[in-house]
């Protein structure tokens, strides 16, 4: 008895995964075991963790370890052998500003991760371009009445150097610009937290944020007219996304394969991922 | 070495029964113990000793990799931190450390001796009594508590002072370490003074002194050692203080001009930076160098300790 229902147990994530959008091969038909370490970006872990607990409710012989600090341990954990994922926000298999490539890893797309420029609530411009972005990070528009708001100066938040989140805003929002430091009105966070707090706490405050992280006490910006919502990051017209990757040492294998393909399934993506606010790979076309 | 109890042995010997077997009597026992709580106690200070000696060589290691890629004027002299240009200047983090650390004791150090006097001097026995277990209390709160309140208290009230638009900097970070390091300093002070003879304040007022002339003249002289001591137990915890600072500076690598420019020091750096760092790159040598460095600092200051109380033992 015990051996149909695990039968028909491994019958059924096998046809999931096969079905999965991305038309992955089959790879959890055998019985899958083995340890998976996964290090790397926080912005990932939430959904990490959700993913290994439903991964491990199916395949109980394999045991996940999923620790979260910056992007770019992920990776590099992954080249050193202390890890078999690395969770990154951006694609470490080629070069991005400040980073190398990862040479010989692959990137495997998890998730979409929506990015929103926001300010304090006591700022009165609703609606900023690329090119007044690149200004005021630039350090070359100081003040809000250059932009349409009222007269007071702008006190740029940013996350430090190396913060995926600070990689993919300077790639998609302000096109490859600089984040120039100031002598004032300027400062510098180290987490998203950090960034909600710092920016609904200071007047006349901008910074940048994962989408997930807006709430009433955030004002998101619109970008080149376009608001920051689900939608309009699936729909194509709200440009600031970015995938997230789970980079591997070439193509993945057992374990570790079968728990990407399980993360890129249709029904975690369409489940679980959505309920902690990512939007699926397949959305994007 | 020999305490009481290893003498009392052979007495307790000579008392007993001459007997072959062995019993496990209380001669024994007491050997026993003792001789497995001294080897505990080694233990337990090698055990310390090793680690502490981990921590030195591990940081050491790796930060001395450092001056394979950049060579040390760069590091000490060069205001320039640009790891994403591979600048790597700590200069500006240093001076900054030694700023923010005078500012905190400049703010806190009068305010503090005057709480010890206040406490060991003047004060009645009951407030005595209620104002020690409170600073006690104090020393006890974690720093990011501190941190917090700097954030979400003191910082719009800087702002609402001064008009900045940010109101984080230095001038921030030395009110919320300053309110830190008070009761430490206050604390150890104060036990300083306490020490003091009661002889010598006899005399001053035989000799027809004011209170405040004994004050200012024999008890603060007498306890000065003790005061200079707590006044660096202070500055120890402000230079290696990280969470409470990291969350009111502003956290930007840049020198210090003004009160309220947005800067760092080395602690808040190296939190800052330290997650996003690759591992075998000069950047991350260079902040594993910034923590050596601040290992030396607090040792050297220790050690003045050391020396300081030692020689006032001697005179």
């Amino acid at each position: 008895m015990k051996f149909f229902k695990r039968m028909s147990l491994v019958a059924v994530t096998s046809l999931m995964v096969a079905s999965s959008i991305l038309g992955t091969a089959s790879a959890a038909s055998d019985k899958v075991s083995g340890k998976i370490t996964v290090n790397g970006s926080t912005a990932l872990l939430p959904l990490t963790l959700q993913a290994a607990k439903e991964f491990q409710k199916i395949n109980p012989k394999v045991r996940i370890a999923a620790s979260g600090k910056g992007s770019v341990t992920g990776p590099q954990a992954v080249k050193k052998g202390i890890a078999d994922i690395g969770a990154c926000d951006w694609d470490a298999s080629i070069d991005v500003p400040g980073f190398k490539a990862f040479d010989g890893q692959v990137a495997n797309k998890v998730a979409v991760i929506p990015f929103a420029t926001v300010t304090n609530k006591n700022v009165s411009v609703n609606n900023l371009s690329t090119d007044q972005l690149k200004g005021i990070f630039s350090g070359k528009i100081t003040n809000w009445k250059e932009v349409g708001g009222d007269n007071a100066d702008i006190v740029v938040i940013t996350r430090a150097f190396g913060s995926g989140t600070r990689v993919n805003y300077q790639a998609k929002a302000l096109a490859g610009g600089d984040i120039t430091k100031k002598e004032k009105n300027y400062k510098e966070v180290g987490s998203s937290g950090d960034m909600k707090t710092a920016v609904a706490t200071t007047p006349n405050s901008i910074g940048y944020i994962d989408l997930v992280y807006v709430n009433s006490d955030l004002k998101a910006i619109n970008f080149n007219g376009v608001a920051p919502t689900t939608n309009n990051v699936i729909n194509g017209s709200y440009k600031i996304w970015a995938y997230g990757y789970f980079m591997t040492k070439g193509q993945p294998t057992g374990a570790t394969k079968a728990f990407i393909d399980y993360i890129q399934s249709s029904k975690f993506q369409q489940g679980s991922l959505k309920k902690l606010k990512f939007i699926p790979v397949s959305a994007m076309k | 070495m020999n305490t009481p109890v290893q003498q009392i042995v052979p007495e307790d010997r000579a008392l007993r029964k001459p007997s072959n077997k062995f019993k496990f009597t209380r001669s024994v026992r007491v050997r026993l113990t003792n001789r497995l709580f001294k080897y505990y106690f080694l233990f337990s200070i090698l055990a310390l000793c090793f680690v502490l000696g981990l921590v030195i060589f591990f940081i050491g290691k790796t930060a001395f990799l450092t001056f394979g890629h950049i060579s040390l004027s760069e590091f000490f002299l060069s205001f320039n931190w640009n790891p994403e240009e591979e600048h790597f200047g700590a200069a500006a983090f240093i001076i900054n450390t030694i700023s923010l650390t005078l500012l905190t004791l400049v703010m806190a150090v009068p305010i503090s001796v005057g709480m010890a006097v206040l406490i060991a001097e003047i004060a009645p026995k009951w407030f005595k009594n209620l104002i020690r277990p409170v600073l006690d209390l104090l020393v006890g709160i974690p720093s990011i508590v501190y941190g917090y309140i700097g954030l979400t208290v003191l910082i719009p009230f800087l702002r609402k002072v001064s008009g900045e638009n940010l109101g984080d900097g230095i001038l921030a970070a030395a009110l919320v370490l300053a309110l830190m390091v008070l009761p430490t300093i206050s604390r150890i002070s104060d036990e300083a003074i306490v020490s003091v003879p009661k002889k010598y304040r006899e005399a001053a007022y035989a000799m027809g002194s004011t209170r405040l002339q004994v004050i200012m003249r024999v008890i603060l002289p007498a306890a000065g050692r003790g005061i200079i001591a707590a006044i660096i137990m202070g500055m120890t915890r402000a230079i290696g203080e990280t969470m409470a600072v990291v969350m009111v500076i502003g956290n930007t690598a840049q020198l210090a001009k003004s009160f309220f420019s947005p800067t760092s020091v080395l602690t808040s750096n190296i939190v800052m930076q330290i997650s996003n760092v690759e591992f075998d790159s000069t950047w991350n040598y260079a902040l594993h160098m910034m923590a050596f460095l601040l290992l030396v600092i607090s040792f050297i200051l220790i050690l003045f300790i050391r020396f300081l109380g030692r020689k006032g033992r001697n005179t």
